[in-house]
């Protein structure tokens, strides 16, 4: 891990001072113990502040779109021969590399305007996970020592394994090291153990209809609808959202529990094909949603049925902008 | 929705979402050959199957439908040559995620008839049209 921070480091300063890139998107440590947080380095003495660790949570990819997006804005009074390119350096591990794959293949950006740090990751910490550990207790100091964390707390000290609090879509990571990266900053991670990949799916699959439903509703009933979930998602990077529209309002804003079902069912069937399952929704929700049975079941029909993978390489187009002929066609009804 | 629900003989409230092109033509011509089929179906011509927003099919069922119906021109007869097919794939999507979640799989249905298929339009609207009736009153997803 220092090994990588201080490769990361140096690589940043370099291509900030060699102006390969305005900004460095990385993370750098929190205000509290055991904490990262996204940040832009813009200037070489800067970099310094970088870290990777296990607990870099959030897909930095969502800041790409971000980015560019405000910069093209800024822009759009200049004449043609004037606008420049913002170029992006971005640290990335699996998940933010395959969705900087999306992006790409969406048309977001250019390929020249991204230059992707790939780091290799072996996972990373689970909030919610490491609070249930704690009982809840608030952290008051910590820190990561091998495989191990040893945390502080009003009440007690604690030492917690890694692989305790990793979050569930990292122990089933089928994509740990980047897909595409312009510098690798160390070897490879291991590969994981995909087997239990579906688990969720195959859980929620063996139940009847209606218990599927309850389900469901159960899950949904807790929504608020803060939208934190699209806020989050790399995926989510349109500039006005559905759930904002008024003409058609296609989500109501009043308490009926169907427009929070509506809204989540559409926001879930917006990712078929595009969801990385970097947990950065499930990190980030308030009421603990189960949203991941439902993003892995779009992603294994995605498998199931079109062999495609969210972000698995950039020579493939995106799932449903395309077809093949040899689509299966069995849902459709054919009467007697 | 509620009051039909309370009715005793009450009948189903199908959405057809239909292509201009094929379906819309198929159910043009079961109505001059005067074929006959129920009158639960509300027909919305679009202009091909690839326009259509999933969204449409969500927001017919929690606005009360008790089933939705899509219908186009047959795989590699689109009047647009690839829409159909690039709706193909949203459906099974749509399709398989709906019925993950729980909503009855025969609330949602997809099928092709051409614009010749006059006499295969009423047979699936009968059909379509059982199926709901045999689910009853559509609870799930519904606005109340």
């Amino acid at each position: 891990m220092e090994n990588i921070e201080t490769r990361l480091r140096e690589e940043a300063a370099r291509l900030l001072a060699e102006k390969k890139v305005d900004v460095v998107i990385g993370y750098e440590p929190g205000t509290l113990p055991l904490v990262a947080t996204p940040c832009f380095i813009t200037a070489p003495e800067d970099a310094g502040r970088l870290v990777f660790n296990p607990f870099c949570v959030q897909n930095l990819a969502k800041f790409v779109t971000d980015l560019i997006a405000a910069h093209r804005d800024s822009q759009k009074r200049l004449k043609k021969e004037e606008k420049t390119k913002k170029i992006i350096g971005i640290v990335a591990r699996g998940c933010t590399s395959r969705s900087l794959v999306i992006q790409l293949q969406e048309r977001q950006y250019g390929r020249e305007e991204v230059v992707i740090l790939g780091v290799p990751c072996n996972g990373y910490v689970d909030n919610k996970k490491m609070a249930a550990l704690l009982e809840g207790q608030e952290v008051r100091e910590g820190r990561l020592q091998g495989d191990k964390i040893l945390v502080t707390t009003a009440r007690m000290d604690k030492e917690i394994l890694l692989a305790q609090v990793t979050a569930d879509n990292c122990l089933t990571c089928r994509f740990n090291n980047p897909v595409i990266q312009d510098v690798m900053l160390a070897e490879a991670a291991p590969a994981r153990d995909v087997s239990g990949e579906y688990a969720p799916v195959e859980k929620l699959s063996r139940l009847a209809d209606a218990e599927r439903w309850d389900y469901f509703m159960k899950e949904m009933d807790k929504c608020i609808r803060c939208y934190a979930c699209r806020n989050a998602c790399p995926s989510c990077y349109c500039r006005s959202c559905f759930v904002e529209q008024s003409q058609p309002q296609w989500i109501g804003l009043g308490p009926d529990r169907s427009d929070s079902e509506v809204f989540q069912i559409m926001r879930l069937y917006h990712m078929a094909g595009r969801c990385v399952d970097c947990g950065s929704c499930i990190a980030v929700c308030p009421m603990n949603i189960d949203l991941r049975s439902y993003l892995k079941k779009l992603d294994s029909d995605g498998w199931n049925l079109f062999g495609h993978r969210a972000g698995a390489t950039l020579e493939e187009p995106a799932l449903l902008s395309t077809f093949a002929e040899s689509d299966g066609q069995d849902f459709a009804f054919e009467p007697e | 929705m509620a009051e039909n629900q309370e009715k005793e003989d009450w009948e189903p409230k199908i959405v057809a979402i239909v292509c201009n092109w094929c379906t819309y033509a198929g159910a043009d011509l079961a109505g001059i050959s005067r074929i006959q089929y129920p009158s639960n179906v509300r027909i919305l011509r679009v202009p091909c199957t690839g326009r259509i927003n999933p969204f449409y099919i969500v927001k017919a069922l929690q606005e009360g439908a008790d089933g939705v119906l899509v219908s186009g021109c047959h795989p590699g007869e689109c009047h647009y040559l690839t829409g159909n097919l690039i709706a193909r794939r949203k459906f099974a999507l749509l399709k398989s995620f709906l019925s993950y979640i729980g909503v009855e799989g025969d609330r949602t249905l997809f099928t092709w008839v051409s614009a010749s298929e006059g006499e295969r339009f009423a047979k699936v609207i009968r059909q379509v049209t059982g199926a709901v009736k045999a689910l009853g009153p559509a609870n799930r997803l519904v606005k109340q």
